[in-house]
Parts: C-alpha cells; structure tokens; sequence
C-alpha cells in the first residue's frame, strides 16, 4: 500500500504540506508546552485519579490534568462534554489558532474508546439501580465520532468524518489515509489526527492481559515489563501544497510517506520475526521513494511489552542499522488511538528544533536489540526525515515518514 | 470513478443469502421479533436477530472459535461477496485486497460481559480472553487473518451512514493501483444494551412494527447481522458517485445534510433506498425527497429488516443493487399513505439508478448512487 504508479502518467501525485497542528497529552497544553517538556525529559507518569486501581497490578497513567479541559464557555452543552470531545477541542482550537482560514473537505480522526467513561457510568448505574437521570446525556456524548463532531462544531468546521478505529495504530492510519487522499489529488484539504481518553475498561483490559506494568515504562530496555496507558488528542491539517503555497498558508512540514500492514499472527501479539512491522516501513519507504538512509530518527512505537519491543525493534535494526530511536511513550504513556497524532506531532517539533525526542527510564540495553536509543535525556541533531511507527491489536501496522520543511 | 460491484454478501434475520432475503423481501415478509432481557434490569426489549441456521455452514476458523457473534457476522457475509466475486472476475489475490470494515456498537456483548465482571467482582475478575474480543477492530483483524489480507484493513466507527463513508473510504483506497478489490463490510450484533441505551434515547419502539414516517414518529426496533460489498474495476452495477454528506447538531438539522446529498446525487429514473426506520430520520428524509426527489419511488427496508445501525447502509446498499439487477422492488411495509411520496408497492421497477440515502441516529449523513 501507499504507492501510486506514476509509469503510465495518469496519476499525478501531490505533495502533502503540514500547515497547522494542535496537541494536547500529559506533556502539555499546546505545541509550545509540549516542546518544553519534551526537552526538560520530563516524566508525565502519576497515579491514576479518575477511578479506583486498587485491584490492578498497574496503578499509573500518563493523565491530562483537569484543568486543562475546562470549558471556555460555561453553557449546559458545553459542560455536558466528554473530556475526549473537551481534549479534541483543545487541539483543533490551537490549529484554528494557527491557521484560521483551514476548511478541511473530510475529516479523518483515530480513536479507540470514543466517550467510553459515559458508557461506563451507565452501566454502573444500571448495575446498582441508581438514577439514570443523567444517562441520555452520558449516551449522546459515547459515540466514538462525537468528540469530533463537538471539535469541529466548537470551531466552526463541518466536514463529514470518517472515524478509524483501528486500536492503537488509529492515529498514524488516519494520518496515513488522510496523507493519501490529499496525494491522490481527490482532496486539497483534510484535518487528521487522533484523540482518546482514559477508561477504566481499557485500563483493567490491559492489566487483566498483564500488558500494563506496576513499574516504569521502559521501552527497549532489558527490563522492560509492559506499557503504561496514556491520553490526549493532536490534530493536523493536511493541505496540498500547491494549494497551501498559493494562499500563503505556513508550511510546517510535510508528511511524504505512508505504509500500512496486517499481521495475521494473534489478535494481540506480533509475529515475533517482525515482519508486520518491517512491512508497514518497507511500504512508508516505498511510499515516498525513499532510502532507508535517508531517514534520520524513529519514534517507535515501543511500548515496553516484551513482545511489542523485540519484534519491533527486530525489523528497526535489519532495515535501518544504527538509527537514533525513541519511544516517547516512556514519557506520556501509551494513548492509543491518540498515540500516533501525538507522536506525529512531537516529530514535527524534533524536525523544527532539530532534536530528538528521549526514551527516559531506560537503564540497560536489550542485548537482543541491536539499536541506537536516545536514551533518557533530548539531544541536539541534524535531522530532515523522521519516522513514527503505531502497531495494534487486530495486528495493524502503520508508519508515516515526515519531512522538515524546505521553508 | 470507474468502480463497480463485484459481490455482495447478506445476513440478516430474515436469513443468509442475497437471494435468499431478496426473495422473502419481495414477498413481503418480515423478521420474527424476539424479546431480550438482562439480569441488569426488568425492562424487556424486542429485537430481530439472525437465525440460528444462518451461520451453520459458516467454515471453521481458529480464529472464529471464541468470536463475538458480530465477527461471525461479518466473515459469513465477507465470505459469500467474495465468493460471487470470484465468479464475476476471478481469482482476487488477498495481497492486492484491501478491507474496510463499518461498525457502530462493535463487540458490545463481550464489552457489556467484560465490564459487568469489573463492576460486579472487581478489576481482578475481568476476563483477558474477552477484552480482546471488546476492541472495534477484531472481527476484521479475524477475517484478514481467514482470507490473508496483510496490506490495508479498517475499521471505521460511525451511525447507520457509517456503511457509505465505509464505501467512500474505499472508493479513495482504490486509487491506489496496486490494489484490485476491497471488501467492504457492514456488521452489527444486537443487545440487551443497546436497546436500554436507545430506549432511553426516545428511539426505540416497545413493540414491532416499525412504522414509517409517521408524525410524531413512533420508534424502531434494533437488529443485526452484515452486508458486505466488494468493489473492483468490473461488475454489473457501478458505483456512480458517493457523497460523504456531512453531520448535523441538532435532529431538525437532518434535513437539510440529507437535502444536500440526495440534490449532487439526484438524477433520472432513479429509486431511493431511504434510512426511514421510524424516528426522526422518516421525517427528515421524507422532506429532502419531497424536494429533491418528488418522482422517484421510495424503498426503505428497515420494518422488515430493522435497524441494524453499522450494517444498515450496506443492507441499503445490496437493497438497491437487487433492485437494479432483478428490475423488482420490494412494498414499503407500514409506511403512512398521506405523505404522497411514490412508495414502492412491489414488483417491477424501470429504474436504472439507486440512490441510497443514509441517515444515522447519531449526526451523520452520507449518500450514493448505483447504476447499471
């Protein structure tokens, strides 16, 4: 996937500008704060706040503070909202921010819970025969294209949605899909990204898998025991850049590649040589034309799973060598269908401050994973071509290549 | 847009065939109603499942054996288009095959299994066999892994127009040229919960029939099961143009997205596959075919089939493809005469094009037109 045959001259391919963005995750409100965090190696993990862990092994997330979703307007509709549609409206209000006059065509947003936590005080109440008062409002606000359609109320945007709900890769799929229909020529404008927020089904869903780790969240080190789970939402707007160029849009970026693969080995498990997620970065490569050299940083996905990592880091090694690797999530957590918006967007702040992003807590390299680890604080780098890689449950595989803007 | 259909796959609870449901449709049959209930609760609830015969011959799968029932749905559906697929152009190779699966509720019998293990024994108790299981996308990472897809597999989550922005995703994944096909599917399981959960919405009826366009409207009854469709360069039926519509705030605001599809989508000697099912979607829909559509004839499958929410549009989908390829169309059932539009009353149809207009339940609104 991601190739378009240009042998017979018929389709014509565009290149696809980033021309705004918008992010909120534990390392902060905005692309500023983000940037700061991201160089202070900064460790966004706590105790869980929003229900009771007592009987999980796991105990910690990466959380987006209450008060950072606090509605601008105090109105019944407004306070009604689930703090996935108040997160998405953050983010898409810091991209309106930058670029006012961004009219997207369609939307293409990843999630995996959409309202979750509204489904989950329903059946409780349910459960305990409590008032259901409050349930068609905890209803209306479930479905996973809702916070969406708020975001996109809240700012004045209507374009039709489509929402990719392909676990943990939904985020970089959505990107990747938006990437490609902006390329193909049949869009000038589409707003991507992904967004999720912390549930206690998905958090007990994790732990019951003994995915989730009582102790740090360590990627590629020797020690690693699991993930931690995380939240938030990012957004881009993807413009043709003709189109962008010619309005005198900002350039921030631009996305150049996209591979996605299915590994059919588990539902939850990866093939262990690796070969779903060396396809998803062959085809990223091929996707953009590109040689594996040419890249200068991953963010993997790296989630500190035993399995996730080595099969992971497996195919990193035999494609790219000794490439400077980095699995943000150390930092934030893992936030699912939020985790490869988020991550896009921290490789657009490594390709604008010339950084790269650190994989903290690591303490001792994996002697079965032959790699180059930012290892726990940021670094200065000469960097052009970056990677971020998102693999999930239902063995989807997807990886966008993001290039510095010749700006 | 040089895409046609190629195969298309039917279950539902008036049985598993495209024949087979299109046969008792135009006979006017209806699915048998069956009452659910939940320990959770005293309410009772009607809804139409799919047959237990439905999936007998469905091959076994490693993958299927602790499958949610919407997976079953789903591989049973995906695996009778593509057999017919097969028929019409051949052999597709799984590797230049992409998948795109449209869900609304997803796994909800395993999630609702799964949740109320944490909230009655706690954390400790939840299952790790059923949360896999809960996820949106594993009845299509099942079915990859039955016909060995490794390129692109979605899932994409919406209301009942979730099946046509389905379509359109596909119809922009078939841009790229190493892909040949793709298999789109439309899958639903019902549930105790769901039903609870749009009762409490207002959009649910006590009791079967669904009655169309009445005003007030008066509810609709859930149900389940998967249409799927494959797409490729050949086929009978084109898909002529797709309109990923758009989302409305408030129910009164339908209208006028509907009105706005079915105007780009609006041409001869059409009929419409409407969305009406009995809520505030009649009414929407029939004031955006009152001015756009005046003449065409109107079809909605949904009382004889329910409103299966994710697989809906799909259902619509293969309704109007039938249509156009058996030149027949099915009666409206329990549709209200006054509202002077040209209902179809059985039999024979001159129409060479279908639009199928889709309205969820849950803001979003989408259309397309098929022609042959």
């Amino acid at each position: 996937m991601g190739r378009f045959n240009q042998s017979n001259g018929k389709n014509r391919e565009f290149r696809v500008a980033v021309v705004a963005a918008g992010v909120i995750s534990p390392l902060g409100c905005g692309l500023n704060s983000t940037l700061g965090a991201l160089k202070a190696n900064q460790d966004c993990i706590s105790s869980v706040n929003r229900f009771d862990v007592a009987k999980c092994r796991s105990k910690t997330a990466g959380q987006v503070p209450g008060e950072w979703l606090k509605p601008q307007k105090n109105s019944r509709k407004a306070t009604r909202l689930h703090r996935a549609s108040r997160m998405m409206i953050a983010a898409l209000r810091e991209l309106r921010d930058q670029d006012s006059s961004f009219q997207p065509e369609l939307s293409v947003i990843g999630t995996t819970s959409g309202g979750m936590s509204f489904g989950e005080n329903y059946y409780r109440a349910l459960h305990r025969h409590r008032t259901l008062r409050l349930s068609p409002g905890w209803l209306a606000n479930y479905p996973p294209q809702k916070p969406v359609i708020d975001a996109q109320e809240a700012l004045g945007i209507s374009a039709p949605c489509q929402i990719i709900a392909n676990a943990c890769a939904s985020g970089t799929n959505a990107i990747g899909h938006a990437f490609e229909c902006v390329r193909s020529g049949k869009f000038q404008r589409v707003l991507t990204g992904g967004y999720d927020a912390i549930s206690e089904l998905v958090f007990v869903g994790f732990d019951s898998l003994q995915a989730s780790t009582p102790e740090k969240c360590r990627p590629f080190d020797r020690d690693r025991s699991g993930m931690v789970l995380g939240e938030g939402a990012a957004v881009f707007a993807l413009e043709n850049l003709e189109s962008a160029r010619a309005r005198g849009a900002r350039i921030l970026a631009e996305i150049i590649g996209y591979g996605i693969s299915t590994d059919n080995h588990h539902l939850t498990q990866p093939d262990p040589s690796g070969s779903g997620p060396r396809r998803a970065m062959e085809d990223a490569l091929k996707s953009a034309r590109l040689n594996a050299d040419k890249v200068d940083y991953i963010n993997a996905h790296g989630t500190a799973t035993v399995f996730n990592d080595a099969a992971e880091g497996k195919a990193i090694a035999e494609l790219f060598g000794k490439i400077p690797v980095s699995s943000t999530k150390s930092m934030i957590g893992h936030s699912l269908g939020a985790a490869g918006a988020i991550e896009a967007v921290i490789c657009l702040l490594a390709l604008q401050s010339q950084i790269l992003p650190p994989n903290i807590n690591f303490r001792s390299p994996d002697k079965d994973l032959d790699l180059n680890i930012v290892a726990n604080e940021s670094r200065d780098a000469k960097i052009d071509i970056v990677l971020s890689n998102s693999f999930g449950f239902g063995g989807t595989n997807a990886s966008i290549l993001i290039q510095k803007s010749a700006a | 847009m040089n895409l046609r259909i190629a195969g298309t796959g039917w279950v539902t609870p008036l049985g598993r065939g495209v024949d087979t449901v299109w046969n008792r449709l135009l006979k006017s049959d209806e699915a048998a109603e069956q009452q659910i209930s939940d320990p959770v609760s005293d309410k009772k609830y009607f809804a139409y499942r799919v047959p237990d015969d439905a999936l007998r011959d469905l091959p076994p799968h490693p993958r299927l054996r602790r499958a949610s029932a919407i997976s079953r749905f789903a591989a049973a559906a995906g695996l009778d288009a593509l057999a017919e697929a097969r028929s019409t152009i051949g052999q597709i190779d799984p590797e230049r095959m992409a998948l795109v699966l449209a869900v609304s509720n997803g796994g909800v019998i395993y999630t609702k299994r799964f949740y109320h293990d944490i909230v009655a024994s706690g954390a400790q108790s939840a299952s790790p066999l059923l949360f896999p299981e809960t996820v949106f996308n594993a009845p299509a990472s099942h079915l990859a892994a039955i016909l060995g897809i490794t390129g692109a597999s979605y899932t994409i989550v919406g209301d009942g127009a979730v099946g046509v922005l389905a379509i359109k995703m596909a119809s922009d994944l078939m841009e790229n040229k190493s892909l040949d096909a793709c298999l789109i599917i439309g899958a639903e399981e019902a549930d105790w919960i769901l039903c609870d959960a749009y009762h409490k919405w207002r959009l649910i009826k006590k009791n079967p029939p669904v009655e169309l366009f009445r005003d007030p409207p008066r509810g609709t009854i859930l149900s389940e099961g998967a249409g799927a469709v494959v797409i490729a360069h050949d086929g009978e039926i084109k898909i002529d143009a797709i309109n990923a519509g758009g989302n409305f705030s408030r129910r009164h605001d339908a209208s006028a997205i509907i009105q706005g599809v079915l105007h780009e989508l609006a041409d001869k000697q059409t009929c419409l596959i409407g969305s009406a099912n009995g809520t505030f979607v009649d009414l929407a829909e029939r004031a955006a075919i009152k001015t756009e559509l005046p003449n065409s004839t109107v079809y909605s499958p949904k009382p004889a089939l329910g409103e299966s929410v994710g697989a809906s549009a799909l259902w619509q989908v293969i309704t109007g493809a039938q249509a156009l390829r058996t030149k027949c169309l099915p009666p409206v059932l329990y549709s209200m005469p006054r509202d002077n539009l040209r209902f179809a009353s059985g039999g024979e149809t001159s129409a060479t094009k279908a639009i199928i207009s889709a309205c969820g339940l849950n803001q979003q609104a989408a259309g397309l037109r098929l022609s042959i």
